[in-house]
C-alpha cells in the first residue's frame, strides 16, 4: 500500500518538476530542477524497499526482509548533501543572473543575447 | 591491495585542501597549488609504473577495509591509468597557465581550491569501481566547474553558467534515477559485481529488461557529459564563459569522463549482458546490450560529428569554433565504439574500435589543450576573439601560432602527427568492419574530416595569416605561459612521432576493457571467476 | 543591517533560551554519530540552525561580532579601509573566517582518514577505543571515526555560515 502512495506521490512530483522546468522564469527552473532531485531522493529510498525494522538500531537477525536496507539511506544521505549544495549554488547563480541581466525572462534573457 | 592506487586521488585531495587553507598567503597558495600538480603527476606515475609492471595488473584498493562488493573500492587497470596521465599532463600545464593569467585577487578567493577539487573529482571518476561512487565524483567534479564556469560572473557568464548548471543538474538527478533502479533490480552498486550479476541474470533472480533500460538512461547522462548532440547544448556558452584555462581542462579532460564511462560500463560491465525474450523486445532479444547501444551511440556520433562541424565553419569567432569543434570531436571519439558494439567482445573488430577510441579521447585531450589554451592567451591580450578583430598572430607571436597550427594539424590528422593515428585508426575500425555500420562510419568519417580541414583552415587563415592589425599588434603573452603551451604542442609532435608505445600503452588499456572477466576477478577475488567464465561469450 | 525592531519581544526571549538547547543536541547528534542516527553534518546544520536563528533575531553583525568575536574588516577597520587591501578585508572578515573554518573541517577530515594509512591500515579506515570504569558514565568508547565527523561538522558550519553572511550581505 505504501509502495502505491509513493509511487503516486513520485509521479505528482516528477510531473510538478517537469512542469516548471519548462517554464520561462529562471526562479521556477531552478525551483522545478530542486523538486527533481528530491523526487529522485525518494525514489530512492523507494526502490531500497520500505519493510522491515529500522535499520542499524535494531540489527537484523531472522529472515531476508527482517530490516530495511540500510545502504539506499546512506546513498539518499549522500545525494540530499549534494542536491543540497547545488541547490543553493543555483539559487545565488540566479541572483547574480538577475543583478547581471535585471530579469529573469528566458525569452528575454535569449533576446539580450542576440542584440549585443 | 596496494595505498599506491589512491595515490593520485590523495595527493589531488591534499592540494585542494592546502589551497584552501593557505589563501591568506598568496605566494604560498600558489606554491602550494603547483605543488600539488607535480605531485599529482608523479603519482600518477607511480600508479602508472606499478600497473604496467606486471603484464595484466589491476590494482584493487578497498577503502578503510571493507571488502568489494559492500565497500567502497578503487581500482586503478591499465585504461584508468591511461586517462589518469592525460588528466595529469593537461592539469598541470593550464594550471601553470592560471597562474599567470587569472587575476590575482581570483586565485587568491577560490581559483586554486576549486581546481583542485575539479582534478579531484575527475581522478575519482577514473579510479572508481561502484556506479553510486562514480556519481559522488561526477557532482565534486562538476561542483568545482560550476563555479569555475561562473568565475567571471559577467552577463555573459552567468547565463551560458545557469544553462551549464541547470542542464547538468538534471543529468545528475537522471544518473541518480538510474543508479537507484540499477540497484533496485540487480541488488549491486559495485561495477565487477554487476558484471558477475549480469552475465548470469537467472542465477541472481534479475530481469534484464528494466535493466537494459535503465543502463540506456544513464548512457543519457554520460553523454550529456560527453557533450553529445542531443546534449550539446551547455557546450559553445560554458566553453566561452570560461576563463580559458577551465576550457582547456573542460575539453580536453572532464568531457574524456564521459567517454571513459561508456567505455568502461558498456564495452565493459554492460558489455556482458544479454537481451531477454520478452517484453516486446522479441526483434533484438539473446543479443547482447551492445547491439542496442551501439545503434544510440552511432546516431549521436553521426550527428555530432555533422552538427559540430558544420557549427564550427560558419563560427566567426575562435573560441566558439573551438567548442563546436568540440562537438565534432567527441563524434569521432564515440564512432569505432558503435562499430565495435556490432561484434563480440571476444572479436578483433571490437578490440580495434575500443582501442581507436582510447587513443582518439587521449589525441583531444591534448590537442584541444593546446588549442584552448592557445585563444585563450590571445583573449587575454587582445581582449577578443572575434575573427573580424584578428589577423596576422603568426607574424606577431610565431611560437603560440606554431603551438595552434601543430593542435589544429592533429585535429584534422597529418601523419606524422598524433592526430593522423587517431584518425588511421577510425577508419580502420570502419574499413575492417565490412558491414553496413562500419561503412557509414567511413563516410561520416570523410565528411567529418573534411569539415575539420574546413574550419582549422578558416581559424588559421582568419586569425593567425596576414597583416597583423592594430588590435594584435600590441600581443606580448608572458615567456613562460608559451613555453608551457610550446611543451604541450611537443608532446603532441613526440607521441606522434613515437607512437609504438602509446598504441601499445592504448593496447594494453584495451584489453583491460575486454576482459571483463580478470576485472571481476580482480575486485571480487579469484573465486568469483568462474562465476562470470560461463557466461562471457 | 545591524539589529532592527522587526523582532518581538517573545521572538528574542524564545531565541535566547532555544538556542542553548538546540546547539547541546547538535553536539549530543555529533558524539554519537558513529553508531547511532546523527553525525557531523546533522550536527553541523543543527548548529547552524541556532546560528541563523540568532541572525534572524538579533542581525548579522550581532551574530559575528558578538557572539563569535569576529572583528569584521569592513566594519571595525573602516577607517583603515583604504590602506587594507579588499583581499585582506575579506580574509579577516566575517566570510573569510567562516570559510577558513571551513578548510579546517576538510583538512581534519581528510586527516583523520590518513591517519589510518599511518597506522598500515586502508585509508578511512577506524577504531574504537572503549574505557571501562569511568565513574557515572560506565563505559565510554572513543570511536576514531569521530575525527572524521568533527571535520564534516566544521566543514557543514563553515559552509553554511558562509552562504548565511554571503547572501546575507546581499
Amino acid at each position: 500500500m505504501t509502495e502505491v502512495v509513493l509511487a503516486i506521490v513520485l509521479g505528482a512530483l516528477y510531473a510538478l518538476g517537469t512542469f516548471l522546468v519548462l517554464r520561462r522564469d529562471v526562479v521556477r527552473v531552478v525551483w522545478g530542477v530542486t523538486i527533481i532531485s528530491q523526487a529522485t531522493n525518494v525514489y530512492l529510498v523507494t526502490m531500497g524497499g520500505i519493510h522491515g525494522s529500522i535499520p542499524i538500531v535494531s540489527h537484523g537477525g531472522g529472515g531476508h526482509h527482517a530490516v530495511t536496507d540500510p545502504l539506499v539511506q546512506a546513498l539518499v544521505l549522500t545525494a540530499i548533501v549534494i542536491g543540497f549544495g547545488t541547490t543553493a549554488l543555483a539559487l545565488v547563480l540566479t541572483y547574480r543572473l538577475y543583478q547581471e541581466h535585471g530579469t529573469l525572462d528566458l525569452q528575454e534573457l535569449a533576446t539580450t543575447e542576440e542584440s549585443q | 591491495m596496494s595505498a599506491i592506487v589512491a595515490a593520485p586521488l590523495l595527493v589531488a585531495l591534499g592540494g585542494a585542501i592546502g589551497c584552501l587553507l593557505m589563501r591568506s598567503r598568496p605566494r604560498l597558495l600558489r606554491g602550494v597549488s603547483l605543488l600539488g600538480g607535480v605531485g599529482y603527476l608523479l603519482a600518477t606515475v607511480a600508479l602508472a609504473r606499478a600497473v604496467f609492471a606486471d603484464s595484466d595488473a589491476i590494482l584493487v584498493y578497498y577503502l578503510s577495509g571493507w571488502q568489494a562488493p559492500y565497500g567502497i573500492t578503487l581500482v586503478a587497470d591499465r585504461l584508468s591509468v591511461i586517462f589518469i596521465g592525460l588528466t595529469a599532463i593537461v592539469s598541470l600545464a593550464a594550471l601553470w597557465v592560471s597562474v599567470r593569467t587569472i587575476d590575482a585577487s581570483g586565485q587568491r578567493i577560490s581559483y586554486h581550491a576549486l581546481y583542485q577539487f575539479m582534478v579531484v573529482g575527475i581522478t575519482g571518476s577514473f579510479l572508481t569501481a561502484d556506479i553510486f561512487n562514480l556519481f559522488v565524483w561526477f557532482e565534486v567534479m562538476l561542483m568545482a566547474s560550476y563555479v569555475l564556469v561562473v568565475f567571471h560572473s559577467g552577463p555573459e557568464q552567468t547565463r551560458a553558467g545557469m544553462q551549464y548548471v541547470v542542464l547538468n543538474l538534471l543529468g545528475s538527478a537522471v544518473m541518480l534515477l538510474a543508479i537507484g533502479g540499477l540497484y533496485a533490480t540487480t541488488g549491486t552498486l559495485n561495477m565487477a559485481d554487476l558484471a558477475r550479476r549480469l552475465a548470469e541474470p537467472a542465477a541472481y533472480g534479475i530481469a534484464p529488461g528494466p535493466v537494459l533500460g535503465l543502463t540506456g538512461l544513464l548512457l543519457c547522462v554520460f553523454a550529456l557529459k560527453a557533450g553529445l548532440v542531443p546534449f550539446q547544448f551547455w557546450v559553445p556558452g560554458a566553453y566561452q564563459a570560461a576563463p580559458p584555462p577551465v576550457t582547456a581542462m573542460l575539453a580536453g579532460v572532464v568531457k574524456k569522463v564521459g567517454v571513459y564511462a561508456i567505455i568502461r560500463l558498456y564495452f565493459s560491465v554492460f558489455a556482458v549482458a544479454t537481451i531477454p525474450d520478452s517484453g516486446g523486445l522479441s526483434v533484438v532479444a539473446g543479443e547482447p546490450f551492445l547491439v542496442v547501444f551501439g545503434g544510440v551511440i552511432l546516431v549521436m556520433a553521426l550527428l555530432s560529428i555533422l552538427l559540430g562541424g558544420i557549427g564550427a565553419t560558419g563560427r566567426n569567432n575562435l573560441d566558439e569554433l573551438l567548442a563546436y569543434s568540440s562537438i565534432s570531436q567527441v563524434g569521432f571519439i564515440v564512432l569505432p565504439l558503435a562499430v565495435a558494439a556490432t561484434t563480440l567482445p571476444g572479436d578483433s573488430l571490437f578490440r580495434a574500435g575500443v582501442l581507436a577510441t582510447i587513443v582518439y579521447a587521449i589525441i583531444h585531450g591534448f590537442a584541444k589543450g593546446v588549442l584552448f589554451l592557445v585563444s585563450g592567451a590571445i583573449e587575454d591580450h587582445v581582449g577578443t576573439l572575434e575573427f573580424s578583430q584578428l589577423g596576422g598572430i603568426s607574424e606577431q607571436a610565431p611560437v603560440l601560432s606554431g603551438a595552434f597550427f601543430v593542435g589544429g594539424l592533429t585535429l584534422i590528422g597529418i601523419p606524422p602527427l598524433f592526430g593522423f593515428f587517431g584518425k588511421l585508426l577510425v577508419f580502420k575500425v570502419g574499413v575492417e568492419a565490412q558491414n553496413t555500420i562500419g561503412w557509414i562510419a567511413v563516410g561520416a568519417t570523410l565528411i567529418g574530416a573534411i569539415l575539420t580541414i574546413t574550419y582549422v583552415t578558416r581559424a588559421w587563415e582568419r586569425a593567425f595569416w596576414g597583416p597583423p592589425n592594430e588590435f594584435v599588434e600590441e600581443l606580448t603573452v608572458s615567456p613562460s605561459v608559451v613555453a608551457v603551451i610550446a611543451g604541450l604542442a611537443i608532446i603532441i609532435i613526440a607521441l606522434g612521432i613515437g607512437f609504438q608505445p602509446v598504441y601499445e600503452l592504448a593496447n594494453g588499456a584495451t584489453s583491460a576493457v575486454i576482459d571483463t572477466d580478470a576485472y571481476v576477478r580482480a575486485v571480487l577475488g579469484p573465486e568469483s571467476a568462474h562465476a562470470i567464465g560461463g557466461g562471457l561469450r | 543591517m545591524s539589529s532592527n525592531n522587526q523582532t518581538t519581544v517573545i521572538v528574542r526571549t524564545v531565541v535566547r533560551s532555544v538556542v542553548p538547547i538546540i546547539v547541546l543536541v547538535a553536539i549530543g547528534l555529533l558524539l554519537q554519530g558513529h553508531n547511532f542516527p546523527g553525525g557531523g553534518f546533522i550536527g553541523g546544520v543543527l548548529t547552524v540552525t541556532a546560528f541563523a536563528l540568532v541572525y534572524i533575531t538579533y542581525g548579522a553583525e550581532y551574530l559575528s561580532q558578538n557572539l563569535l568575536g569576529i572583528s569584521d574588516g569592513s566594519v571595525a577597520r573602516r577607517e583603515t579601509q583604504d590602506v587594507l587591501d579588499p583581499d585582506e578585508a575579506f580574509f579577516s572578515g566575517t566570510v573569510g573566517r567562516y570559510s577558513a573554518v571551513f578548510g579546517l573541517g576538510l583538512a581534519l577530515a581528510a586527516g583523520g582518514g590518513l591517519g589510518a594509512i599511518a597506522f598500515g591500515e586502508p585509508f578511512l579506515s577506524q577504531a574504537v577505543l572503549y574505557f571501562d570504569h569511568i565513574p557515572v558514565f560506565g563505559v565510554i568508547e572513543l570511536a576514531s571515526a569521530l575525527i572524521f565527523d568533527l571535520g564534516v561538522y566544521f566543514v557543514v558550519v563553515g559552509s553554511l555560515l558562509t552562504i548565511l553572511a554571503v547572501v546575507g550581505n546581499e
